[in-house]
């Protein structure tokens, strides 16, 4: 069995933790932020701000912008704590919803501007495929990354747009220049097909 | 709307965690949601589904006045004690920590042998390294960059994690009198990176040794160690 903690010797230091010990220590820090301990926040932070903001960045393409919505997603947190125990979900897709609503929430909000002064060359990008870039989402990203690679092109480059990008229906006609119908049932259909892959 | 068609409130969900469903749908959606538990768990299903697709993005580091705002926002709320930072006052408290301190075995190691990690992390220097005096393999490595504004804790081989319990770590400042300094907490696995105050920075600059505490879950509830001190380090002299 593959120890927990990184080994030193064996040059893991960075390794991002097993999703379970993961999934349960960010358990607890939620659990302690609902006792309105601000120490636990300020771990939690520590811990995932950098992948929130990466996912706003890339929403809403301006650093200041997200890391403004940023602020208002860990405030968020600490308000919800107490709903995360009733929900009994993994931590990691908790937190990052909240982050990703809020910036999809800005985002509508203010989009015209947006398109103007978006830092194109600053936004975080993807990682390239391999064996440990679904990091920290464990047993559960292998079956997604399995079942997205099933989809079709478009189906794949449509739900992408959507989620990493906040792009709307519109957006993504515009840019793969097809018909917004098209694009609504690319998007229905790969749906359809993921959830179908993922009971399997 | 069909409020009891699951083939239709399943679309819905994925389309609004996608993103898709917007305006004044998306609107009505959330409060359907929050009001009904059916909806919110389809919510949460999609959720889970597809955050890996988000979390493949290479993460990126908040500027420091982010973590202050916040702290600003929720200050009010936080329980007492809590609130990271805040310099702590409690003289009984030290020696304690001192007296506890000296009756535990302490395994020092210093700088040196750890010329491939350092390649790998080039910024950072090691601070202290702590292990326990049954393990072979360091239980942290800490370590900090030039100007002491970022410091760097690494869970070894020897740390043995504890159920519902954090480990803390604090700069016991030489001065005669003065309080251990929380740095923050220590990862029970994998390692983690923050900014230091420069009130930590003053503490960790006037202070020869650190410590290590075993806390409740989420840090000392107090702005002192509360619990046993496991470990005493002599921070390493700096080139």
């Amino acid at each position: 069995m593959a120890p927990k903690a990184p080994n030193l010797a064996g040059q893991a230091v960075g390794a991002p933790p097993e999703a379970d010990a993961d999934d349960a220590e960010l358990t607890q820090l939620i659990s302690a932020c609902a006792a309105r301990n601000a120490r636990a926040l300020r771990e939690l932070y520590d811990r995932t701000a950098p992948q929130l903001l990466a996912c706003m960045v890339r929403i809403l393409k301006r650093k200041a912008l997200a890391e403004e919505a940023l602020q208002d997603v860990f405030v968020s947190i600490w308000q919800r704590a107490g709903q995360f125990e009733s929900r009994r979900g993994r931590p990691r897709a908790w937190l990052m919803s909240i982050a990703r609503y809020r910036a999809i929430d800005v985002l509508r909000a203010e989009r015209a501007e947006l398109y103007r002064e978006a830092e194109i060359d600053q936004l975080p990008q993807l990682v390239t495929e391999g064996a440990s870039d679904w990091s920290g989402a464990g047993r559960s990203a292998a079956a997604l990354a399995r079942c997205f690679e099933l989809l079709s092109p478009d189906q794949r480059r449509g739900i992408e747009l959507a989620f990493v990008d906040g792009a709307s229906h519109a957006d993504i006609a515009r840019v793969t220049h097809q018909p917004l119908g098209t694009v609504k049932s690319w998007i229905r259909r790969g749906l359809a097909s993921l959830r179908q892959c993922l009971e399997r | 709307m069909k409020h009891d068609d699951p083939k239709l409130i399943d679309s819905l969900a994925a389309e609004y965690v996608l993103g898709t469903l917007s305006g004044r749908a998306r609107k009505r959606f959330e409060r359907w949601r929050a009001r009904e538990w059916h909806v919110e768990r389809r919510v949460q299903a999609w959720e889970e589904r597809l955050v890996g697709l988000a979390l493949r993005l290479s993460p990126m580091r908040p500027s420091p006045h982010v973590w202050s705002q916040i702290e600003k926002r929720i200050g009010a709320t936080a329980a007492p004690g809590t609130t990271p930072d805040r310099a702590p006052v409690d003289g009984r408290r030290i020696s304690t920590l001192r007296a506890l301190a000296a009756s535990i075995a302490i395994f020092v190691v210093l700088v040196g042998g750890f010329a491939a990690w350092r390649a790998t992390h080039p910024a950072m220097t090691v601070l202290a390294a702590i292990t326990s005096p049954n393990e072979v393999q360091p239980a942290w490595i800490i370590s900090a960059d030039a100007d002491l504004r970022r410091l760097r804790a690494v869970a070894g081989g020897g740390a043995r994690p504890q159920q519902g319990k954090s480990f803390e770590l604090w700069a016991l400042p030489d001065r005669e009198g003065a309080a251990p300094v929380s740095l923050g907490l220590m990862p029970d696995s994998g390692q983690l990176e923050r900014e230091l105050t420069d009130a930590q920075r003053a503490a960790l600059l006037g202070s020869s040794k650190v410590a290590i505490s075993l806390e409740p879950l989420g840090g000392s509830p107090t702005s002192a160690p509360t619990g046993p001190v496991l470990f005493v380090a002599d921070k390493a002299r700096r080139a």
